[in-house]
């Protein structure tokens, strides 16, 4: 049994808690124990680094030193934007013990930073810690004929120095995943492209465009689906949908699924377990591709190779 | 009038480079970083023209400039700049720069981020986590927006995509403190 140090972000109890929940049944059947940090606060998201450099960093700091209080050595994250405020911290911190000094002073009761605990997003640890062969390996209803397009966003893999993981360009590890359970990758060109986060109260209308070319080109890579592991693009691609087919006269009717549901689903926890009532746009049309036949494509696919991040950006 | 290199030192690129640990001067105009950003299209003086602003000094027009504040720190720019120069950092300094010296920009729309941005801190200084409910209630009255989402309103409730309450933190006095002594932290500087 292995264990882990969990934290789940402020989404994890409303817009995303059926990432939350499912993530939690895929653990139990991969055999990983979580333990959750004690009374974590928000990590200051957006917000706090736009506006103040100081409590950008102070605000994950406390959750670092609590976290470092439990035994365990790695701390897995399931909502992107705070997996990527608490590693440019840790990351910033480890650099500058000077900074990591001052910044200490704003956290008065929980204690000193020391820097012994990994940061990682679930999707990373899903990838590097479990691996694809003991997830294929806990696969009883694969999702053949179902095919997916896997979408990053920005902070999952960038920037490189920071999340040290897969290609900022044109990263894999989900695409392989869900090859593992069973379904198809699209080769789909807006993995990384930015769906306008947190502008999605103030500026809504950024949102819009920018998840309405996401949507496009997953619609045209060919995808039943797109799947994400970052509640924000979850909820700008899913909630906003319908005002997007409105706005540009094009119905997607393409449902967004967590990494972690369809790995539920293809671990055979039943349906009603995965939340799928929670979303806007509904997941039965997608699903119904699963099973079903699926045609010789005309050219032969390549298989998803990992790309050395260096040799994409140089 | 626009002075150049008369005054001396450029004391507001050297403030950009401190902050930002990026050399702005690093920067030969190739225009790649205008070419990834998604946002580009929204800014008034996008991510290449802003630099060459900074390194000709020009505080104020880059104060009043929209491109920090719509910068979504996506870093798509920075991993393809050939000078690897760290862009996003360089917004953010501009944009604490701005900030600190109490600049206001004049547009409606960059008021309205910084207005949700100061509504969000002001949640988790109150509560330690986000009470979206709440959030988005206040940022609609403070605009004069209040229709704003409400079509998404219903489902959004009945879905329980969005909580009605929020449980504030045990240690809820420990993130006001922490919000004092940053502040402290941010004048002494």
């Amino acid at each position: 049994m292995k264990k882990l140090t969990y934290f789940p972000g402020c989404s994890a109890h409303g817009t995303s808690e059926e990432f939350d929940s499912t993530l939690k049944l895929v653990l139990k059947t991969l055999e990983v124990e979580l333990e959750d940090i004690p009374d974590w606060n928000c990590c200051g998201a957006t917000s706090a680094h736009v506006m103040t450099e100081n409590l950008a960093y102070a605000l994950p700091m406390r959750n670092l030193v609590l976290a470092e209080k439990l035994s365990n050595t790695t701390m897995g994250i399931a909502c992107a934007s705070c997996y990527q405020r608490m590693k440019v911290t840790k990351v910033h911190m480890d650099e500058n013990p000077e900074l990591a000094k001052r910044i200490n002073t704003t956290v008065v009761e929980e204690g000193t930073y020391k820097g012994s605990v990994d940061v990682k997003s679930m999707l990373q640890y899903a990838y590097e810690d479990i691996g694809l062969e003991t997830i294929k390996s806990k696969v009883t209803k694969p999702l053949t004929g179902l095919k997916v397009a896997c979408y990053y966003g920005c902070l999952l893999t960038r920037p490189k120095d920071i999340t040290q993981f897969d290609s900022p360009e044109y990263p894999v590890s989900m695409d392989q995943i869900c090859e593992a359970l069973g379904a198809t990758a699209t080769e789909f060109d807006y993995k990384t492209e930015c769906c306008g986060a947190s502008f999605s109260i103030s500026n809504t209308e950024v949102v819009e465009n920018l998840s309405g070319q996401i949507l496009a080109m997953a619609k045209e890579s060919g995808a039943h689906a797109i799947v994400v592991a970052c509640p924000l693009c979850q909820s700008n691609l899913d909630m906003r949908q319908p005002d997007i087919e409105k706005k540009q006269g094009i119905t997607y009717d393409i449902p967004v699924f967590y990494f972690t549901q369809l790995m539920a689903l293809a671990f055979g926890y039943p349906i009603d377990q995965l939340k799928f009532p929670k979303h806007i746009v509904p997941v039965e049309g997608a699903l119904a591709n699963i099973g079903k036949v699926v045609p010789v494509p005309e050219k032969v696919k390549k298989p998803i190779k990992a790309v050395e991040a260096e040799s994409e950006v140089k | 009038m626009i002075t150049l290199g008369s005054q001396g030192k450029n004391t507001f690129l050297e403030a950009v480079n401190t902050k930002s640990g990026a050399n702005v001067l690093d920067c030969y105009q190739c225009g790649k970083c205008v070419s990834t950003c998604p946002v580009s299209q929204y800014m008034d003086f996008p991510p290449r023209v802003m630099m060459q602003m900074i390194k000709l000094g020009l505080k104020n027009e880059c104060y009043m400039a929209n491109a920090h504040w719509y910068c979504l720190t996506c870093s798509a720019c920075s991993g393809r700049c050939p000078r690897e120069i760290d862009i996003p950092a360089v917004m953010e300094a501009v944009r604490h720069l701005a900030i600190e010296e109490n600049h206001v920009n004049d547009s409606t729309k960059v008021k309205e981020m910084r207005k949700f941005h100061e509504i969000f801190l002001s949640m988790i200084k109150k509560y330690g986590r986000n009470y979206e409910l709440r959030m988005m209630a206040e940022f609609n009255i403070r605009t004069r927006n209040l229709f704003k989402d409400m079509h998404l309103a219903p489902k959004a409730l009945l879905k329980g995509k969005i909580p009605l309450g929020v449980k504030p933190l045990k240690s809820a006095k420990a993130i006001k403190r922490m919000y004092e002594i940053a502040e402290k932290l941010e004048k002494k500087k």
